[in-house]
């Protein structure tokens, strides 16, 4: 569902490709654990990233061969940590419904129908993830407000949007009390959720411009017909470069046991490489968390209502 | 204290130049350039710290010394340079000259900036009369710490044009726009894309391996 906080595997070892692979798989089935069988449905790479990262300061979690629905009778090697995934489930939930809502709030009566559906049946996940993480929800509609302010002021700050946005995704590690842990992570994730925001707002600038939606890039650098010139792109490339260079130097101050590497990959080349495909036009996440707060090109500019 | 080795990343059979490699190593790691305005400075410092105690007490004990400070105080040119355990690091240059002729509000405002108290450090300088270049680079460096990283680089060149030849307004921008690479693991140096069509391959064959559920 989401998809922009990817490794990049061509440079990966098989050992740190097979603990991506078992933290990704482990996180399905936590989901299905912890929600239900549905709720495996909204696993992700980007919410693999945030278990690899509060797991990397433990000793690494145990592995096992576990069934896999999407291969059938296939089964697959997957981390088996239920206390490492709680938080991480829950966060997962609670951002999937926020999107749906978002949605929802964005469309008109027929075309939200699939999303008023899709909302009903993750409507027992979210109680039971806001009852686990109720300052995370409480965070992310607070935040999803201020975007929505910000949306319809026509804000011309990119720095405010990603802020309210990124605010989200470091409130993913919220609940750790010992601060040595917790700022570093904050800070990884407050510059992985700008990275997020700044990809997904380019990704979608040209149908934005199409459709005049709103997209903090439209008055930020007011491009012709949905691009940018060379010189505003090299910019926000800069502007991403920094946030990686400053996520990186959040995880240099982590004692992190495991995953160091595979982290490492993610935040150094993974983000460089996909924003310079969504620059190029060559990468197209479906509409995920990123796109949450940010209304649907096909909608323009005026909310539909919500009805929750 | 943690075993001295284990903050250094060796083992205890390691030999005085492979400790030195990585004493060196850590320290690279963990500079105050690395760390400059960052709000985790003082984090840095306490690992710098760390890292320095850890390094003292090997060549201590190797050595047979008890008490005295070690040999790699004074050979150490690390020890010498402008870093203060405080964390609230200054960089060299031009700001130390230029504060004596500057109002003491832009040094209070500073002084904020260096605790991450920056709501505080805003309201003194927004209630300052003269937007001078030094304004604009304590407010880049208020946004800079805030993650607010347009708005910092437009302060910052603000900054630089009103007064060219500041190497700390400089820095600052070369920092945000994302020149300045701190420290990263060689392992993990950074390449550019052959094309952006490799990386969409790979991203498809990771899907595959990681069995999306359809995703």
């Amino acid at each position: 569902m989401f998809g922009y906080v990817r490794p990049r595997i061509d440079v990966l070892a098989a050992e740190e490709m097979d603990a991506y692979r078992a933290a990704y798989c482990g996180l399905c089935r936590a989901l299905g654990k912890q929600y239900g069988f549905r709720a495996r449905f909204l696993v992700n790479y980007d919410m693999t990233f945030l278990y690899l990262l509060r797991s990397g300061v433990r000793v690494r979690a145990e592995a096992a061969s576990c069934w896999c629905p999407a291969r059938g009778c296939g089964r697959k090697v997957c981390t088996l940590d239920p206390d490492g995934y709680e938080t991480v489930t829950a966060c997962t939930v609670i951002l999937c419904v926020e999107k749906l809502r978002d949605n929802l709030r964005d469309e008109g009566f027929l075309r939200s129908l699939p999303y008023r559906f899709l909302r009903l049946l993750y409507r027992r996940a979210y109680k039971k993830a806001a009852r686990r993480l109720p300052a995370f929800a409480a965070l992310t509609t607070e935040q999803l407000e201020r975007l929505r302010t910000l949306e319809a002021a026509q804000s011309p700050s990119i720095d405010a949007t990603a802020d309210a946005f990124a605010r989200i995704v470091a409130g993913c590690v919220a609940d750790l009390e010992d601060p040595a842990l917790r700022r570093p992570m904050e800070q990884v994730l407050y510059q992985t959720g700008r990275f997020l925001y700044l990809a997904d707002a380019l990704d979608d600038l040209r149908e934005d411009c199409k459709h005049e939606a709103y997209n903090p890039l439209r008055f930020r650098f007011a491009p012709n017909q949905g691009e940018l010139s060379e010189q505003e792109l090299d910019y926000l490339t800069q502007l991403t470069d920094s946030s990686v260079n400053l996520a990186g130097a959040a995880l240099a101050l982590l004692p992190l046991q495991t995953c160091d590497r595979l982290l490492e990959n993610t935040v150094y080349l993974g983000f460089p490489a996909v924003f310079a495909a969504v620059r190029a036009h060559k990468f197209r996440a479906k509409a995920g968390l990123a796109g949450i707060g940010r209304r649907s090109a096909k909608d323009g500019n005026t909310p539909k209502g919500e009805t929750e | 204290m943690k075993d001295p080795y284990e903050v250094l990343g060796v083992s205890r059979t390691a030999s005085d130049n492979e400790i030195k490699t990585a004493y060196r190593e850590l320290v690279k790691k963990y500079h105050p350039d690395n760390y400059a305005n960052n709000p985790l400075a003082d984090l840095a410092s306490e690992k710098m710290k760390e890292i320095n105690e850890a390094y003292d007490a090997i060549t201590r004990a190797r050595a047979g010394q008890s008490g005295a400070s070690g040999g790699y105080q004074s050979s150490g040119s690390y020890q010498s340079g402008s870093y203060q355990s405080s964390g609230s690091y200054q960089s060299n240059g031009g700001y130390q000259s230029y504060r004596t002729g500057s109002n003491s509000a832009y040094a209070q405002a500073r002084s904020y900036i260096n605790i991450n108290q920056l709501d505080a450090a805003e309201s003194l300088l927004n209630a300052a009369a003269n937007r001078d270049a030094e304004w604009y680079y304590l407010k880049g460096m208020i946004a800079y710490r805030r993650g607010w990283l347009d708005e910092a680089r437009q302060h910052y060149q603000t900054a630089c044009a009103m007064v060219p030849g500041n190497y700390e307004y400089q820095n600052a921008l070369r920092t945000v726009q994302g020149g300045y690479t701190p420290y990263r693991q060689t392992n993990y140096q950074r390449t550019d894309m052959d094309t952006a069509c490799d990386i969409c391959n790979a991203l498809m064959c990771l899907n595959c391996l990681c069995g999306g559920c359809g995703r």
